[in-house]
């Protein structure tokens, strides 16, 4: 999954660099179909002021992608292999695997992201990928890393108390 | 990494990619720390020395003359050779990580032979030649302008290097499903 992630963090940085006009195309379009969502008005400047906000959300959207998928996937390597180094007990090691891999599909949310601006308006498409997809996969992602601490900390204390006695 | 109890001690633990791989990708980080710290520390040198080459080719910038429209050229062409700079730092450091991963994924997961070998030289190379497309372009940019000296990073840095560090990401995508299959 860890390489999964950093393979399509890399493609879509491709895809976004390669594509950029077609993207803005894309988008430009994608706006005028749902005018109603984005407010647009039928007043050339105010159009294309909204326009342009968008369509710069939505390529935010796809940039987040690029650089969460490549710094998670690598997080979820990292951590999970000291997971597997230093969390005793299968369930134990399970759980925080299905947390962190899990919550690593975070990145996914910025394509959705830069989807629903351009299909739900900005502000709303914003909220939704934060609110559906974003905060709930972000904090499996922290509840992992917070579980692997106390894992760790538990660890060390292992390690301290035989010298101590 | 866990496998099975019973499956040799080689398959319960990531194995190292060689250590040419491991000299490239440090090598590549510590690269883009100095590039971020001289970035900060030659600020202005570099700025200066950016504005100087530019003026110098008015032609190759378009540069008419006139302040206005000059400098608003130059400012343009200065915040583009800085996010040159600023990429060349963020990808550097990204990718040195991204080949410790990937190769020691590779090293560990693909059947050794040849083609481990292959692959393990393609995500290096590719890894380490993609960043400094980045700096290539922003060395570029006040020698012969925006365009053209994106269009040069791009076919002798960006698409060879990066096109060929995507194509070794999923055949290791293919490998470690293949692996998961088993």
């Amino acid at each position: 999954m860890a390489v999964v992630l950093i393979a399509l963090g890399e493609t879509g940085g491709a895809v976004m660099s390669q594509l950029r006009p077609a993207i803005e195309r894309y988008a430009t379009a994608r706006i005028d179909v749902n005018r109603a969502a984005h407010g647009l008005a039928g007043s050339p400047e105010y159009d294309d002021a909204i326009r342009a906000r968008a369509t710069y959300a939505a390529e935010a959207g796809l940039s987040f992608f690029h650089t969460h998928a490549e710094g998670v996937g690598l997080i979820l390597f990292f951590t999970s292999t000291v997971v597997a180094s230093v969390v005793p007990g299968r369930r134990r090691r399970g759980l925080l695997y299905l947390l962190l891999a899990v919550g690593s599909l975070f990145p996914l949310g910025y394509l959705v992201y830069g989807i629903a601006v351009l299909e739900a308006g900005r502000d709303t498409g914003i909220d939704l990928a934060e609110r559906w997809i974003l905060s709930p996969l972000g904090s499996l992602v922290l509840a992992g890393l917070i579980g692997l601490g106390v894992e760790l900390a538990g660890a060390v204390r292992r390690v301290r108390r035989p010298s101590a006695s | 990494m866990r496998e099975p109890r019973g499956a040799p001690e080689a398959a319960r633990t990531w194995q190292f990619p060689p250590p040419w791989v491991l000299l490239v990708a440090i090598v590549l980080i510590i690269c883009a720390e100095v590039g971020g710290a001289s970035m900060v520390r030659f600020k202005v040198e570099l700025a200066r020395w950016a504005r100087n080459t530019m003026l110098a080719r008015p032609a190759v910038h378009g540069l008419v003359g006139v302040r206005d429209v000059d400098e608003q050229i130059l400012d343009e062409a200065l915040v583009k050779f800085d996010a040159g700079l600023r990429l060349f730092h963020l990808h550097a450091e990204g990718m040195g990580l991204v080949i410790i991963v990937t190769t020691t994924v590779a090293a560990t997961l693909a059947a050794p032979g040849p083609a481990r070998g292959v692959l393990v030289a393609l995500l290096t190379v590719g890894g380490a030649g993609y960043p400094l497309g980045y700096l290539l372009w922003s060395g570029l940019i006040p020698v012969v302008g925006l365009e053209r000296g994106k269009a040069i990073a791009e076919w002798l840095a960006w698409i060879p290097f990066g096109g060929t560090t995507i194509l070794a990401l999923w055949w290791l995508v293919i490998i470690v499903a293949r692996r998961l299959g088993r």
